[in-house]
């Protein structure tokens, strides 16, 4: 069996980093990755991103080394990723802190109202309503992040934690500030409104948790195969005939329900960030889809039937 | 668009600044429109912009005076103080018009159970300036050594 040499040059500046003979040709990159770590501790194996041209696209881990275009002494170009963090890390801190600080808002724990409404309570049925609803949003999201999702990527960039709990964490504290005030006021339409909009958050949160575990039966666990989704049994799937994402349909319309059920702006304008976002994450997933697949059926739009 | 190396992001938030300034800051409260700080930051900033626009013209012509190029990276170091001072000081002598009014500020309760403080917002405002102008000031102070060294080594080749 003829062995390989692997030479790693930095990607910038062409500096030999690391020369590794008598590599076996069915290794992988991580295998690779593990073993540019031994010279360079530093850079563990989740920031290293390795590529057969300086400026070309990440060689994936399971890449087999004499599947790749490279003659028994193959050259590789490494990029630093930065600091790297876990998603389910940064998908745990990031959903914890809105649970949380939604609840200290509807406790009124003292400093945030006047002294006099200290642990009070709301006199409005909505507003108890909406602390359930809330919590159950995000204990929902930690639940399915330690044990539905199957993800991708291992890791993402260290300073996103600080982007995303920002986001999370200022947006949970702003709408749940007004829902909670002393001065709140209940929706226009009473009771109606409230009953109609607990409607749509029940069933897109019951249709968004359908999805997760469809998504999740596509693949298998440890594994990171891609396949086209389709409808099954569950009636919540039905949208995959529609869209690329009916996951995030779900949720914008969670929040939908949930501005219309507590008619508060702030709520609004959280929806429609968070619609704006998934839309965009929408149209990637689409392409990649439309990219890799040639029989993608043509009716989906990405997150809005026929529209958008 | 291409037409000119200026970052959009940069551009973009200068643009901005500038808008909201002469909208909702010096249009909606017309006490401020005789204050000399308001003739500051509009004299900083149209003997800014007439540079820069004749810089941006010459570059694509491809015959750029040093005199402009000069005083593009030059003239900044006293006019970008003088927009900034104008600028806050306008600020500053709106607040208590703001205040006063209730300008542009919503209180509960209210049906969309939301509340907006525009005198608060304003003095946030003044306070991003302590971080960003110094950023900004330098990136340009960085720009200018870049720019006008270069010259230098090319003008002694010749």
């Amino acid at each position: 069996m003829k062995h390989y040499e692997v030479e790693i040059l930095d990607a910038k500046i062409r500096e030999k980093l690391c020369f590794l003979d008598k590599v076996e040709p069915h290794a992988t990159i991580a295998e690779i990755k593990n073993l540019f770590t031994k010279t360079h501790p530093q850079w563990y194996p989740a920031r290293q991103s390795l590529r057969l041209d300086p400026k070309g696209k990440s060689l994936k881990d399971e890449d087999v080394l004499q599947k790749l275009p490279v003659g028994t002494t193959a050259t590789l170009y490494f990029r630093d990723l930065g600091a790297q963090i876990s998603w389910v890390t940064v998908f745990l801190t990031e959903y914890a802190g809105p649970l949380f600080i939604y609840l200290l808002f509807y406790f009124r724990v003292p400093f945030i109202y006047g002294h006099k409404y200290d642990f009070t309570s709301s006199r409005h049925t909505v507003v108890h309503l909406a602390c359930i609803c809330h919590s159950f949003h995000y204990v929902k999201r930690l639940l399915e992040t330690l044990f539905v999702h199957r993800f991708s990527h291992g890791t993402m960039p260290l300073r996103n934690i600080f982007k995303n709990c920002t986001y999370y964490w200022g947006f949970a504290a702003w709408m749940a500030y007004y829902i909670n005030h002393p001065l709140y006021t209940p929706p226009t339409y009473g009771a109606q409104q409230v009953k109609l909009a607990l409607a749509i958050f029940v069933i897109c949160q019951l249709g968004n948790f359908s999805i997760h575990m469809a998504l999740r039966d596509l693949r298998p666990a440890g594994s990171k195969t891609r396949k086209i989704p389709y409808p099954t049994k569950n009636p919540f799937t039905w949208l995959f005939l529609l869209v690329s994402c009916p996951n995030y349909t779900y949720e914008v319309g969670s929040w939908i329900g949930f501005a219309i059920m507590t008619q508060c702006l702030p709520v609004a304008l959280f929806s429609l960030v968070g619609f704006t976002q998934m839309t965009i994450w929408a149209k990637g997933k689409h392409r990649s889809y439309l990219k890799e697949f040639r029989d993608y059926p043509p009716l989906r739009m990405p997150i809005i039937p026929f529209l958008l | 668009m291409g037409i000119v190396p200026s970052s959009v992001v940069l551009t973009s938030f200068q643009v901005m600044s500038r808008v909201f300034l002469i909208w909702a800051v010096t249009h909606s409260v017309k006490e401020v429109q005789s204050e000399d700080s308001v003739l500051l930051f509009v004299i900083a900033w149209t003997i800014t912009e007439i540079i820069r626009y004749s810089f941006y013209t010459f570059s694509l012509l491809n015959h750029l005076p040093y005199l402009i190029k000069w005083a593009r990276y030059t003239l900044f170091i006293v006019l970008y103080p003088m927009g900034v001072s104008g600028e806050l000081l306008t600020i500053y002598a709106a607040l208590p018009f703001v205040r006063q009014a209730g300008l542009y500020s919503i209180s509960l309760p209210n049906k969309y159970n939301f509340s907006f403080d525009y005198h608060a917002f304003l003095i946030l405002i003044m306070i991003s300036y302590i971080p960003i102008f110094p950023q900004l000031y330098f990136h340009m102070i960085h720009q200018r050594r870049k720019i006008l060294s270069h010259t230098e080594e090319h003008k002694k080749f010749e």
